[in-house]
């Protein structure tokens, strides 16, 4: 072969490489060995696992394989976590571990931790008494009680190895995310937006459980953990922004609670996470941009310092909690790979930022959206509808889309390296929203609105959709009659998985958004679904049934277990109950 | 003597309407004598009104939504009761608190606001018959 034909071709294979490469996700390494150890998978959250055995062409003839009642009724949000050959669930309240033994035919327990968790909680936290999932690290499953604890459990002997008390419900903080470690911290925050907490991402000692440092989300510099020798912003300058942003000192019950997903970039060595919304929902009460609540912020894990920050929603007037995963995922933007975060925000926009600066790349609406026309890519701020901010001092303000529940709410979404897209669970809905002057009273709710929902246009209350988020463009989208509330999983065999809220888990074609299998799972799906290897080399898709989370104080007719508490349908939404009721299942399925 | 009777307060309360739920078993069948609690606050269509307003002034609405149909917390208008809806259950109930939750507010309102809070709640109707939903007509 002539000498530059084959150097052609060594530079071609190259850059074959590279143009693959550039769509990989940092920290996914783990995703060819058949475990699922961390919430999202990895930590870059893609929920993306290499198996392969599951494809569009025989996805069809998967089966239930298992099935197991957890005893618990109410939200199974979060996902299990398979180690080795050990499978691990975190119930709702009363947050009971259950470990499977995958060995044995059945997979019988091999123990059970029945923690004590403080029945108060049950009604200090505002959207049911779900629990995100837990992490394995050092031998010990760890995640948080709903009281405000978090316990770590050793996996040869489901022992206590310590808990640690991390929030206070007297104080409205309830504690459901999941926590994610990182070298020895292990990184939790609280819930509480609706209670007017001050939000905050803590680390503790992986070993001992002891809280290492606090990073409050709002506030002094000090408290925050923002210095001037290391805190850079893309765009917004000066000190204490989390005090100077607020009138007066309405930033002490601020909100910008810690509820979702976390995610970690090893070379950088940053931890990501998204703030929930400002407290209390009438604006009035706390002019300003109101930093770093509805935003993104990434600290260090060694000693929490923050490094950047990103606000997603200035002045926050809807509810748009930005809690929702931070995907990490190298794309091709402008004709170069840009490490990027891509973000699914419950005020409707997906964006796309540098992950190192916090720059913005790219925002577009992801679901209709009228609060704001679009995101200035110079100033980072979007361009906000004037007639749709919300206060008591406007009255009632209609056709506000999406609802504060979001274009996307916990149900996180998932990224293939392979397809090099995202998918995501979404709702399509919209608003009234009336704002009243609000009291703070510790341990009660401080919120001040009211907010009836609506279907958005075209009349379906829910999308699963593929989403390109080098250029802002979806892709394919398979409409649901409900707002779509499970997480999504994507798998190396091009099959993507998510389940409804009137109780179908589904796979469709990652490419075509073709649906391919889909399975009555006995309640609606909240949770995320996973994918492992089992011990007898299968590969097998393991997902919760059972309804929950908002959709429990939204359509409490879907209870039937408490003869005292009879609710009327959800206006926008009044037939669900006749597809579900609450249930409590764990479900595995393989070919 | 009627289980349930012998729970009812002294004084002037209205003739309640039957309550489901909440009944206890009286230990060796002897029903508790008539309680002492003195309604502080009569149940008028005022101090209902009034109610109505303390029920969002102090973040009642933020768990039991507006209309008290529940949320976060169950519905107060459903006609049911979890621990109690006697006038001084009720009371009791937002006094002291209740376990899954609900906070005390004893120590923050006077009892002439409660007793208001119990007539807001007391005089929401319960709709028709809820026992049966339909939905194949």
């Amino acid at each position: 072969m002539l000498r530059s034909a084959r150097i052609h071709r060594v530079v071609l294979l190259l850059l074959c490489t590279l143009r693959f490469a550039s769509a990989q996700a940092p920290g996914s390494e783990r995703a060819a060995d058949g475990q699922w150890v961390m919430p999202a998978h990895d930590y870059a959250a893609t929920r993306f696992s290499a198996l392969r055995e599951i494809t569009p062409a025989n996805a069809k003839q998967l089966r239930a394989a298992w099935s197991f009642s957890t005893g618990v009724l109410g939200g199974h949000e979060g996902q299990p976590l398979v180690v080795g050959h050990t499978m691990y669930v975190v119930t709702p309240y009363p947050n009971v571990l259950y470990a499977f033994d995958l060995t044995h035919e059945g997979y019988p327990l091999r123990w059970k931790y029945r923690p004590w968790v403080n029945p108060v909680a049950i009604g200090i936290a505002c959207c049911d008494v779900v629990n995100r999932g837990a992490v394995f690290a050092a031998g010990k499953i760890i995640y948080n009680l709903l009281d405000g604890f978090t316990v770590a459990i050793d996996t040869a002997s489901g022992r206590e190895v310590w808990k640690t008390q991390i929030a206070d419900v007297n104080l409205g903080e309830t504690t459901p995310m999941a926590p994610l470690v990182v070298k020895d911290r292990v990184l939790v925050g609280t819930s509480g937006g609706e209670y007017g907490v001050r939000g905050w991402l803590k680390a503790l000692d992986l070993e001992t459980g002891r809280i290492v440092w606090t990073g409050y989300n709002v506030g002094p510099d000090s408290e925050v953990l923002a210095s001037p020798a290391r805190f850079r912003t893309a765009y917004d300058s000066g000190a204490n922004l989390g005090v100077r942003t607020w009138s007066g000192d309405s930033w002490r019950h601020g909100g910008a609670p810690v509820w979702g997903w976390l995610s970690y970039d090893p070379l950088l060595d940053l931890v990501y996470y998204g703030t929930g919304n400002a407290a209390p929902w009438n604006t009035d009460q706390r002019a300003g941009d109101n930093k770093w609540a509805a935003s993104v912020l990434a600290r260090s894990p060694g000693d929490g310092s923050l490094r950047w920050a990103y606000q997603f929603t200035p002045g926050d007037a809807w509810d748009f909690d930005a809690t929702q995963e931070m995907i990490l995922a190298d794309l091709p933007i402008g004709g170069r790979t840009r490490q990027t975060l891509v973000h699914f925000d419950k005020n409707g926009f997906a964006y796309t930022l540098d992950r190192g600066t916090g720059e913005l790349l790219v925002a577009a609406p992801y679901v209709p959206t009228t609060w704001a026309t679009g995101v200035d890519l110079a100033t980072g701020r979007p361009r906000v509808n004037p007639g749709k901010v919300t206060g008591a001092s406007k009255g009632n303000v209609t056709d506000i889309c999406p609802t504060l529940e979001g274009g996307k709410n916990q149900q996180p979404a998932a990224f293939s390296p392979i397809t090099g897209l995202f998918y995501v669970p979404t709702s399509n809905m919209c608003m009234d929203f009336a704002a009243n002057a609000v009291t703070y009273i510790a341990g009660t709710p401080f919120m001040g609105a009211t907010t009836p929902y609506r279907a958005g246009p075209g009349g379906n209350l829910g999308a699963f959709i593929a989403w390109d988020a080098a250029r802002g463009k979806r892709i394919w989208e398979i409409k649901e009659p409900y707002p779509v509330w499970g997480g999504a999983l994507v798998t190396g065999g091009g099959v993507v998985f998510y389940g409804t809220l009137d109780g179908w888990f589904k796979a469709a074609d990652a490419r075509t958004g073709a649906v391919l299998w889909k399975f009555k799972a006995g309640s609606g799906i909240v949770g995320n679904p996973v994918t492992f290897r089992g011990s007898d080399g299968k590969q097998y898709v393991a997902i919760y049934a059972g309804i929950g989370g908002d959709w429990f104080l939204l359509s409490g007719d879907v209870r039937s277990d408490d003869p005292a508490d009879v609710r009327p349908p959800a206006s926008f939404m009044p037939d669900i109950a006749r597809y579900t009721s609450q249930g409590g299942i764990v479900w595995l399925f393989s070919l | 003597m009627t289980p349930g009777a012998a729970a009812q307060g002294t004084g002037n309360a209205p003739a309640l309407p039957a309550i489901r739920y909440d009944q206890h078993v009286w230990a060796g069948g002897q029903p508790p004598p008539a309680g002492t609690w003195a309604r502080p606050t009569p149940a008028t269509q005022e101090t209902s009104k009034q109610g109505e307003q303390f029920f969002s002034s102090f973040n009642c609405d933020g768990c039991h939504a507006s209309g008290a149909v529940g949320a976060v917390g169950p519905s107060l208008a459903d006609g049911r009761w979890r621990y109690g809806g006697t006038d001084a259950a009720i009371f009791y109930s937002i006094f002291y608190g209740r376990p899954r939750g609900m906070p005390a507010f004893g120590g923050l309102l006077p009892a002439e606001v409660i007793g208001s809070l119990v007539s807001y709640i007391r005089s929401l109707e319960p709709r028709g018959d809820v026992a049966t939903v339909r939905w194949d007509q």
